[in-house]
């Protein structure tokens, strides 16, 4: 099988996939007794009937379930969405908010990994010793420790008690109605307003990266190669990073995609606390923002499905790096 | 064949082996000791938590609803009571000095002096406001421009401690002095914790000794105050009848003058700082005269003198029944009374010895009277309160040291209810796929893997979220089953694979030759194969629904009639202090709850790791 055909598969895989997320949303909004989305819809009518009206049309909420589904499959397709219980529409919401999203997501992604893989490999050529043992047990302790009390002591820490950092909000509250022209001041500006959730969110991913950096880098470790490195007199350090590290990174990569399932759940939480205006604030707002009555379900529905089909995406990369660097992955 | 014994000899000698190497693990013995502390902890919660986790009071259901919505057990964010210890708390009096500069303004006509605080910009107040709650003043001092020095005499200013609806801290000054004139105060004040009182312990007069604690006195020799064993007010049907009975009796003629009768109860109020706030309940009944006043004061020793604040009248009339009256510290009426905005920083305003006093008037002209009084209930609520303090929580506070108790409930339960079903799930999935193959093999495995690469907590979100929706609110099963769900799959792949590699073994093969089924196959020869596996993912799967649980309640999306430890961070989160200096004021609320998350979490992890150490034989030979 060559790449072309390796590709082609992953493609099918995907869309299949995408077919199956769209199907669990309709069976969550559409098919579970007592309709959730029905009961939200008819809700509006007291508010506004023409928008009742509008979204009983948009979702086919009239008409028989086998009709709603493929209503269903269409709108998540074409991204089309509807309007939210305010009245925006939901596309736009998500086109201000999901680039909000991926840049912390990638920063601290970045950030981590490259801390993780520095310590992991450094403890993993001290194997055995002290520094081992505390930071295998502070990166097990992260694994258990919940993302809003890393978040909150950072924010009595840096943003209370110290003031360094700001303690909300993605970016300066003036810069909603006048952005600053200038690039540099937009990326420190921006940068200046991440660093508190993007810290909390490496906090609470690096130990996992630790412990997976130094559990590859034991495999390979004492392979004959490595030997045969040390051997022609190469420095310590071209053989850790260079001829191990190499090597043991394969399964890293494929934990890149991974662990972007779980990072998206840390980012909802992030996002909540500080109030970084992204798809986790977002769901906030579809539960809570609106004053009572029903959670926003469409809102919800859509931010699902984007989270979703970022995921499946981030898969899709991964599979198709896997699959070029290490050619068996094709032919097995 | 093995005898029943035989088996169970052999059984407890596997375990003892296994205990020998489980011990060695220093990890797993701490991991070991937390979980089993909090296990008891969840165990006895209701013998350890002081009070109920949800909406607690004082005595529920006691006093019956007369506008009264029961008493809460303290004043809302409450600090720890052992807050006071700490070095940064100053208890007791201290000397104050504070300087303030003098502007005369001129508007319409009129001169009036107004003052600035020092290191302040504008002079904005006409008096001075000092910035701390005064407990006397010492001395006034002003230096005018030239440097002359006076000191104030009492006429001068006027700090009205007695009365008016003046605030604590401000100071009239008369004389008009010209501008930038530094006037110093000296004042004593005091930073203090205060707890709860409650200053009548039996309130039911349960017995004599209780009634026996009170004084009584009267302007007439007629009136005998007595303790009566039958009149009592049952509130409810265990209540005990004791009272207290006022009996009044002129045998040839009318009392000329009204009778007043007065019980007093003493108490020390021991604190510099006065109670947030205070509750009064009474039941009065009156019989034998059309009606009769009743008045409820603190009275205040100063010296030789007593000082009184009388808080409310009423008319109480005659009936067959008690009728129960509730007075607080934030009626307007007990506010006009003591003339004062805020009674209680009047009338608590220093230490000392205090009463609490019920005064009974029998209106002039009477023959014959008697009064019953019960439930007599006097609380000063501090701003202190339990070993972790209390919640926002309204109108009914939470000790929150009985929510982190009961929350370990919570997060046990639904942390191993979860490992162990979607563990069992995983186990029955992965056996299946892995042994029958195939189709079935084909069908879990893809399932499994879209399970796999839904994101899972916006997942929970919406599914939570559409159940809320549909039936108003979640229970703590549905959140057990939704997380069992999707929760199974890699332990079901795990499974899968080394059934893969067990089946292709002999010891199967030679089963299957002698002519044993699947499912003795899987029983007998796969399963005691799998099960090390089993013990591991058991103790390594609680930590994740643990935390998938706590993330869950601090949405506020948990089962809001729950106390779990997520729902305290909610709570706090929800308060709307939480990003302001919330967390450094009020971490005796956070903290608890987080760090018993993290070491229960921790605790479980490290026990799967040490399960894993010693039932992994491909972990132990590379050690």
């Amino acid at each position: 099988m060559g790449l072309r055909a390796y590709i082609a598969k992953r493609l099918v895989y995907m869309a299949i996939l995408i077919w199956a997320v769209i199907t669990v949303n309709f069976l969550i909004f559409h098919m579970m007794p007592g309709n959730p989305l029905q009961q939200y819809v008819q809700s509006l009518q007291r508010v506004s009937e023409e928008r009742y009206q509008y979204l009983v049309e948009k979702f086919g909420l009239n008409k028989p379930l086998h009709e709603q589904y493929i209503t269903e499959v269409t709108n998540l397709i074409t991204f089309n969405f509807g309007v939210s219980k305010r009245g925006r529409p939901i596309m736009e919401l998500l086109k201000e908010r999901l680039p909000n999203t991926l840049l912390l997501m990638g920063t601290s992604t970045i950030i981590s990994i490259i801390l993780g893989i520095l310590i992991g490999v450094i403890v993993a050529y001290k194997r055995g010793g002290a520094l081992d043992t505390g930071i295998v047990t502070a990166s097990l302790l992260t694994y258990s420790v919940p993302i809003f009390f890393i978040g909150w002591i950072m924010i009595a820490i840096f943003a209370i008690q110290l003031g360094w950092f700001p303690s909300s909000l993605e970016q300066p509250i003036s810069w909603s109605r006048n952005p600053p022209s200038n690039i540099l001041e937009l990326i420190a500006g921006r940068l200046y307003h991440i660093a508190l959730p993007c810290a909390s969110l490496v906090l609470f991913t690096v130990g996992g990266w630790i412990l997976l950096t130094r559990a590859c880098v034991l495999e390979t470790i004492n392979e004959d190669y490595v030997i045969t490195a040390r051997a022609k007199g190469l420095k310590e350090r071209t053989v850790l990073y260079k001829h191990v590290l190499k090597n043991a990174s394969l399964p890293l990569i494929t934990n890149v995609a991974l662990s972007f399932a779980f990072l998206v759940s840390g980012a909802i939480i992030t996002e909540t606390l500080f109030s970084y205006r992204g798809m986790g604030l977002l769901i906030w707002d579809a539960i809570y923002g609106g004053g009572a009555g029903y959670a926003d379900i469409p809102v919800l529905q859509a931010v699902f499905y984007i989270l979703a089909l970022c995921v499946i995406f981030a898969n899709f990369i991964a599979d198709l790096v896997y699959g070029i660097i290490d050619p068996r992955v094709r032919y097995g | 064949m093995a005898t029943r014994k035989q088996k169970i000899r052999f059984a407890i000698k596997r375990f003892k082996g296994f205990w020998s190497q489980f011990r060695r693990s220093k990890r797993g013995m701490i991991g070991l000791a937390i979980v089993i502390f909090f296990c008891i902890i969840a165990i006895f919660a209701p013998v350890i938590a002081p009070y109920a986790p949800i909406d607690p009071q004082l005595n529920p259901g006691e006093y019956p609803k007369l506008g009264s919505r029961g008493i809460p057990i303290a004043e809302e964010l409450c600090k720890p009571i052992w807050y006071k210890y700490l070095p940064t708390i100053r208890r007791g009096p201290r000397e104050v000095t504070q300087r303030f500069y003098s502007e005369l303004h001129t508007e319409l006509g009129l001169t009036y002096q107004v003052f600035r605080r020092e290191g302040e910009e504008n002079a904005t107040h006409t008096t001075l406001l000092l910035s701390n709650r005064v407990v006397s003043i010492e001395e006034i001092k002003a230096t005018l421009p030239n440097g002359t020095e006076i000191i104030l005499s009492k006429d001068d200013w006027d700090f009205q401690l007695s009365g008016g609806k003046y605030r604590l801290n401000e100071i009239r000054i008369f004389p008009f002095y010209p501008n930038n004139t530094m006037i110093e105060v000296k004042y004593i004040t005091a930073w203090d914790l205060a707890e709860n009182i409650d200053v009548i312990e039996d309130h039911k007069f349960t017995s004599i000794e209780s009634f026996n604690e009170w004084k009584w006195w009267s302007n007439s020799n007629l009136v005998e105050v007595r303790y009566n064993t039958e009149e009592g007010f049952p509130v409810n049907e265990e209540d005990n009848l004791g009272c207290v009975e006022i009996f009044y009796e002129s045998v040839r003629e009318p009392s000329s003058q009204p009778i007043e009768v007065t019980l007093a109860k003493s108490f020390e109020y021991p604190y510099y700082q006065p109670p947030v706030s205070f509750w009064i309940h009474y039941s009065v009944k009156v019989e034998g005269i059309p009606a009769a006043k009743v008045k409820v004061a603190f009275l205040k020793e100063e010296g030789n003198e007593t000082r009184t604040f009388l808080l409310k009248t009423l008319d109480v009339l005659s009936s067959k029944s008690y009728t129960h009256y509730v007075t607080d510290s934030g009626e307007g009426i007990v506010a006009t009374n003591v003339g004062a905005d805020i009674p209680q920083n009047l009338i608590f305003a220093s230490p000392g010895n205090y009463s609490f006093v019920v005064q009974v008037i029998i209106p002039s002209g009477s023959l014959h009277a008697r009064i019953y009084l019960d439930n007599i209930d006097c609380m000063l609520y501090g701003n202190t309160f339990g070993l972790l303090g209390t919640d926002n929580g309204s109108p009914f506070p939470r000790d929150l040291f009985s929510l982190l108790v009961h929350g370990s409930r919570v997060s046990l339960f639904v942390g191993t209810l979860t490992a162990i079903f979607s563990t069992l799930i995983g186990l029955f999935l992965g056996l299946v796929s892995g042994y029958i193959g195939g189709i079935v093999d084909e069908a879990i495995m893809r399932f499994a893997d879209l399970l796999l690469v839904l994101p899972t907590l916006p997942l929970f979100i919406i599914l939570v979220v559409a159940l809320r929706t549909v039936r108003g609110s979640v229970s703590m099963w549905n959140i057990i089953i939704i997380l069992t769900f999707f929760g199974w799959m890699s332990f079901a792949r795990s499974v899968r694979s080394m059934v893969l590699s067990l089946r292709e073994r002999t010891f199967v093969e030679a089963a299957k030759a002698a002519g044993a089924g699947t499912f003795h196959i899987i029983n007998r020869h796969i399963l005691p194969n799998v099960f090390a596996l089993v013990y591991i993912t058991l103790a390594t799967s609680v930590p994740g629904a643990i935390i998938t649980e706590a993330s869950l309640s601090w949405l506020g999306l948990g089962d809001p009639l729950l106390p779990s430890w997520g729902k305290i961070l909610y709570d706090f989160q929800s308060s709307n202090i939480a990003i302001t200096t919330g967390l450094t004021e009020y971490w005796f609320w956070v903290f608890p709850a987080c760090i018993a998350i993290a070491t229960l979490a921790t605790a479980f992890i490290l026990v799967g790791y040490a399960l894993d150490e010693i039932l992994n034989p491909r972990l132990r030979e590379r050690r």
